[in-house]
């Protein structure tokens, strides 16, 4: 697929290529082959970061740092095989910076309830106040327990690709992630 | 209590089939998988054009290429400086020996520091390694950039090179795929990854 770069040049995206490619095509000097690593991780990214940090907007600043500063480290990443790992790995890091930072009684626009819209089917308000329940649990969940829930049942990782992602011990995770399915169950209860 | 049910733990981590789960197990499962389902929508926002903005007024990954190189060395070697050398007084009279022969010629040409420069040279003992080479924010963790020799099969490997004062992290690959952090460093810093790995600092005066 060929699609036309904003700087003028078209950008051939090809799926085809391994992350390995795509990696030393940029180090190599074509930055906008950055853009095909976007296009893969962007959205995983972005989920994670919402999840992490309970804010749409706080989640796209984590998620654009973490792309920049992956991009002027690019050649750090000493296997770039295992890029997805590394991105997740240093977004995780910035929303942990960013939790850190944050003053507790900051709240988040996002946490508003949504404004009812008369165009909204009754099954799509459903669903929303469905989300927003699911939100306030995990968000109750110590940062940890939240970001092995999410990358295990939101990001579908196995338990390798999060040790490799946090830097946890396989064992450690896996409590984790069972403490955090039962208190989730006990906070869910409304949950059809 | 039901969210510590083995077999539920054992359903949602794909070890056993869910449908074998007693009912009230059954229903915790679907809870917990729906509760999932819900957090998998789809982000609203895109960063690309911000972040692709910033790549494209950020210069280009710098590359070092060999010519690049050989051309500083080249200039190392037939300009005057002094040299700022690293050495690990921890290792024998011979490496000792061995790492002088390495820094007499250019001491004997009477080199005197450059302005904002220094030479750092890097020694490791990687017995049995096929290769080792130094990447660090010198040289823009570039692959391939300097190469560390081992001339008389001894194990211990050395090199130098030019780099402007300051603080430098770097970090040693041994046969293109094992990253070691200089024990002999002293210093240390986070490679700011996380999983709490850390790359040796230089300081290189000028």
């Amino acid at each position: 697929m060929t699609k036309p770069a904003p700087g003028g040049s078209p950008l051939v995206v090809s799926d085809a290529l391994s992350d390995a490619l795509v990696v030393g095509r940029v180090l190599d000097g074509d930055g906008e082959a950055f853009g095909i690593i976007i296009r893969r991780y962007e959205p995983g990214l972005l989920r994670f970061a919402t999840r992490m940090l309970g804010s749409t907007d706080a989640a796209a600043d984590a998620v654009a740092e973490s792309l920049v500063r992956a991009y002027r480290h690019l050649a750090q990443c000493r296997d770039p095989e295992r890029l997805k790992s590394w991105l997740y790995r240093i977004t995780g890091n910035r929303c942990r910076s960013h939790i850190g930072r944050r003053h507790t009684s900051d709240v988040s626009l996002d946490d508003a309830p949504p404004v009812a819209d008369p165009a909204d089917t009754w099954a799509a308000l459903e669903r929303g106040e469905q989300v927003a329940l699911v939100e306030r649990a995990l968000a109750a969940l110590p940062a940890e327990k939240r970001e092995a829930f999410v990358l295990k049942h939101v990001e579908g990782m196995s338990y390798e690709e999060m040790a490799e992602v946090t830097g946890a011990r396989i064992p450690t995770l896996k409590m984790r992630v069972h403490r955090a399915r039962a208190a989730l169950l006990v906070a869910l209860k409304e949950l059809v | 209590m039901t969210g510590n049910d083995p077999r539920l733990q054992e359903a949602l981590d794909g070890e056993r089939d869910p449908a074998t789960l007693p009912e009230g197990l059954r229903e915790a499962y679907a809870r917990l998988t729906a509760a999932a389902d819900l957090l998998r929508e789809p982000p609203t926002v895109s960063v690309a054009d911000r972040v692709m903005a910033e790549v494209r007024r950020t210069a280009p990954v710098a590359v070092v290429s060999p010519a690049g190189v050989a051309r500083r060395v080249a200039r190392w070697f037939t300009r005057p400086r002094a040299v700022t050398l690293r050495l690990r007084p921890a290792w024998t009279l011979a490496v000792a020996a061995a790492l002088a022969a390495v820094v007499l010629v250019p001491l004997r040409e009477g080199v005197t520091p450059g302005a904002e420069e220094g030479v750092a040279q890097f020694v490791g003992h990687f017995p049995g390694a096929r290769s080792v080479e130094v990447v660090g924010s010198f040289n823009d963790w570039r692959r391939g950039a300097l190469a560390l020799r081992d001339d008389d099969n001894d194990g211990i490997w050395h090199g130098a090179v030019v780099v402007p004062a300051g603080q430098h992290e770097y970090m040693f690959v041994v046969d293109g795929e094992r990253w070691v952090a200089d024990p002999l460093a002293g210093r240390y810093v986070d490679d700011g990854f996380g999983a709490g790995r850390q790359n040796a600092l230089l300081v290189v005066r000028p």
